[in-house]
């Protein structure tokens, strides 16, 4: 009897988690489905469909065809200019947060509580308010419409974010750790290098995907800060998309959607089992 | 939205007094050079400035186009930076009354002399010629014209009704739809679920209703007008088409549902004129829909104007000035804006463009003779949904009010029109 309810209370689990994963997951198959029909049967049709003919074209389309204005080479430079501007700005914002994490919480000084939340204030300001000051800082340093000036916005932006989480994981570590290391005569840099980074993989893990993710994501900036050719992949997915006055072309615009997210779910795979681990680790101590 | 000093003010004009000369002086040898940014990047928009690029490289010039992916936003973000750093782009799209509003915000280039060398004036709608020389100096200059109050008939949802009356009246409109209804069309009236969308269902009505009324209401925010029993009688309108519309339409593009409009679920839809290259573009013929101006009670097209332009901005590197002189007799040439319309399926700004040729649509046609009749009995008035009657800030205080009451049907017309004007109010 006991045995039958367990079973019963089981399969009752499966399916309302069955449900969710399906109403989750909804959007995306109508993505998929929608990247392999044709423009024409999706809007003689409906939005939500199962493609009549196998439109694989929309993909060489969404990978080298559609024009974004005078240029036509579809989504393939964009990539290559969001790799260009992720990569780097996801690598420095990381780094730097893990060094001004540990700097605010294994090493105490003057003021470092002030510090710390004046840096991690940065993730309540609107990126709108933001806009002005960045357009007078990168005008003087003259890296406006360069992605330099993109790769910096992007690394100052996100230490806000990477100082916080770096710092709650490295409050966890015995101070007793630094303490003796500084009695063998290790300073500040050698400790991080020798002892900090090595104890980090889960934390950083996490500020990778995360600013990966953000970083690979983000439109405003990107648009406002870059002209033509240099855009990021954003911009020109919403090139795309954006037009008022025109049939949506939502079959390339699927398959431009999924080549475009590739990256960002690459990374989920690939670091996703550390994610929670690194989130949790300090939560548990 | 741009915040002006006085400051700012005064700087802009002293720039602009002495840059002019440079202006005079730059008409030499140079190659002539221009920097432009658009949100025009994909589609029939992106088609139709790459190929005025073509022409302006044909005359000689150094074509350097930047797309701003996106909408209005995001051009104007763009358009911010690029002025904050001392480099705006020798012209740019801008539209409406927010050509007068940045103009204020840095110096923009005289183009009077252009303009009268080309005969321009005359053939502009006066409203329109207004928005462009904001200080009675033309700064910048329309490239092509919608109309956003048109009337799409499904013919197969007339032959449901049975009618093959097009509506002249807003009478008659109700009368059409009340006949669809009865005929087994789902939905009379086709929408989409955007803001603008709602917005032109309300300037269609009101517009329709009287012209007059619309210009003292909602160009001039005159108070009384806003208060008027006309500003009523257009949300009375406005509800009995939300009550024919389907209200399981959420925030959609118009275009999600042109398939149910073809085969007649859905009967008419109000829409601006580039409706008819989505419809030709989705792969239906011309044969699927009637089109024609929207209603006007008296009987005489009314032209809700929505017009894209391009704004120049004062440089003074003498090739970027020889480039905004070819550029804007570019824009002026009938033979420009013919082609610019023919590919997005506008008319032209200039009045006495010939669209009988081959390369016009009948819709084309049809909206071209609406705008000549409209501006003959001074019925050609600016969208209010398209940002052409205000600018930004005071057109979204607008449309909160408006697609509020679309969508919540207990509030009453008297109480719309109230929080119209109190919406105005707040927003001056």
């Amino acid at each position: 009897m006991r045995e039958r309810s367990f079973v019963a209370s089981r399969i009752l689990i499966y399916l309302v988690v069955l449900l969710i994963a399906a109403a989750w997951l909804a959007p995306l198959a109508v993505v998929v489905l929608n990247s392999l029909r044709s423009n024409e049967e999706i809007a003689q049709g409906s939005m939500i469909g199962w493609p009549q003919h196998w439109a694989w074209s929309n993909y060489l389309t969404a990978w080298s065809g559609f024009c974004v204005a005078e240029t036509c080479a579809g989504i393939r430079p964009y990539m290559l200019n969001s790799a260009l501007v992720t990569i780097p700005a996801t690598i420095f914002s990381t780094l730097l947060g893990a060094i001004a994490g540990y700097a605010v919480s294994l090493w105490r000084f003057r003021g470092d509580t002030w510090i710390y939340g004046i840096v991690t204030l940065g993730l309540f300001l609107p990126q709108q308010m933001r806009l002005l000051p960045w357009t007078i800082v990168l005008r003087d340093i003259g890296l406006i419409n360069t992605l330099a000036g993109l790769v910096l916005i992007h690394t100052i932006q996100g230490l806000s974010f990477t100082t916080l989480f770096c710092r709650n994981y490295y409050v966890a570590i015995p101070h007793e750790l630094i303490r003796a290391a500084r009695i063998d005569g290790a300073g500040f840099f050698r400790i991080f290098w020798r002892i900090i980074l090595p104890l980090s993989p889960p934390i950083l893990v996490v500020t990778v995907i995360w600013q990966f993710t953000h970083i690979w994501n983000e439109f405003l900036y990107g648009v406002t800060f870059t002209s033509g050719q240099q855009q990021p992949v954003t911009a020109a997915l919403i090139a795309l998309s954006a037009a008022v006055a025109d049939i949506p072309q939502h079959g390339v615009q699927s398959a431009a959607v999924i080549i475009a997210a590739l990256p960002t779910l690459l990374i989920y795979l690939l670091g996703g089992k550390y994610f929670v681990r690194g989130l949790t680790a300090g939560a548990v101590k | 939205m741009p915040i002006t000093t006085t400051r700012r003010r005064l700087l802009a004009g002293s720039a602009a007094a002495l840059a002019l000369p440079a202006f005079a002086r730059a008409q030499g040898a140079v190659k002539p050079r221009l920097t432009a940014i658009s949100q025009w990047s994909a589609g029939s928009d992106g088609a139709a400035i790459t190929a005025l690029g073509k022409k302006f490289e044909e005359k000689g010039g150094v074509w350097q186009h930047s797309p701003v992916p996106g909408f209005t936003t995001e051009m104007m973000n763009k358009l911010r930076a690029q002025i904050m750093a001392g480099d705006p782009p020798a012209c740019s799209q801008l539209k409406g009354p927010e050509i007068a509003a940045w103009s204020k915000i840095a110096p923009t280039v005289d183009l009077d002399a252009v303009v009268a060398a080309a005969g321009y004036e005359k053939v502009v709608a006066p409203d329109l010629a207004k928005l462009h020389k904001p200080a009675g100096k033309w700064i910048a200059l329309p490239l092509q014209i919608y109309s956003t109050n048109m009337l799409f008939l499904s013919k197969r949802a007339m032959d449901k009704a049975k009618a093959d009356k097009i509506p002249v009246t807003w009478a008659d409109f109700n009368d059409l739809a009340e006949k669809m209804k009865a005929g087994g069309v789902a939905s009379p009236i086709a929408n989409g679920g955007t803001r603008p969308d709602d917005g032109q269902k309300f300037e269609a009505a009101l517009a329709g209703i009287s012209p007059l009324a619309y210009r003292a209401a909602i160009m001039n925010l005159e108070k009384k007008a806003l208060e008027g029993p006309e500003i009523k009688a257009a949300f009375a309108q406005v509800r009995k088409i939300a009550d024919w519309m389907d209200p399981n339409v959420g925030a959609q593009h118009f275009s999600t549902n042109l398939k149910r409009f073809v085969d007649g679920n859905m009967g008419m839809m109000i829409m601006g004129g580039w409706a008819q290259g989505v419809l030709r573009n989705a792969g239906f013929k011309f044969e699927d829909f009637l089109i024609a101006p929207g209603p006007s009670d008296n009987g005489k097209p009314v032209f809700l104007l929505n017009a894209d332009a391009f704004i120049f901005w004062q440089r003074k590197e003498a090739d970027l000035q020889a480039g905004q002189t070819l550029m804007a007799q570019l824009v002026m040439d009938p033979a420009i804006q013919t082609m610019y319309s023919q590919i997005t399926g506008s008319i032209p700004v200039r009045t006495d463009v010939d669209l009988s040729g081959e390369g016009w649509s009948e819709g084309q046609r049809t909206t071209s003779a609406a705008l000549k009749s409209a501006i003959a009995s001074n019925q050609a008035l600016l969208s209010m949904a398209h940002n052409m009657a205000q600018e930004n800030g005071m057109t979204a205080a607008m449309i909160d009010v408006i697609t509020e009451y679309v969508k919540d049907k207990t509030i009453k017309p008297g109480q719309a029109a109230t929080r119209l004007a109190e919406a105005v109010e707040g927003a001056r």
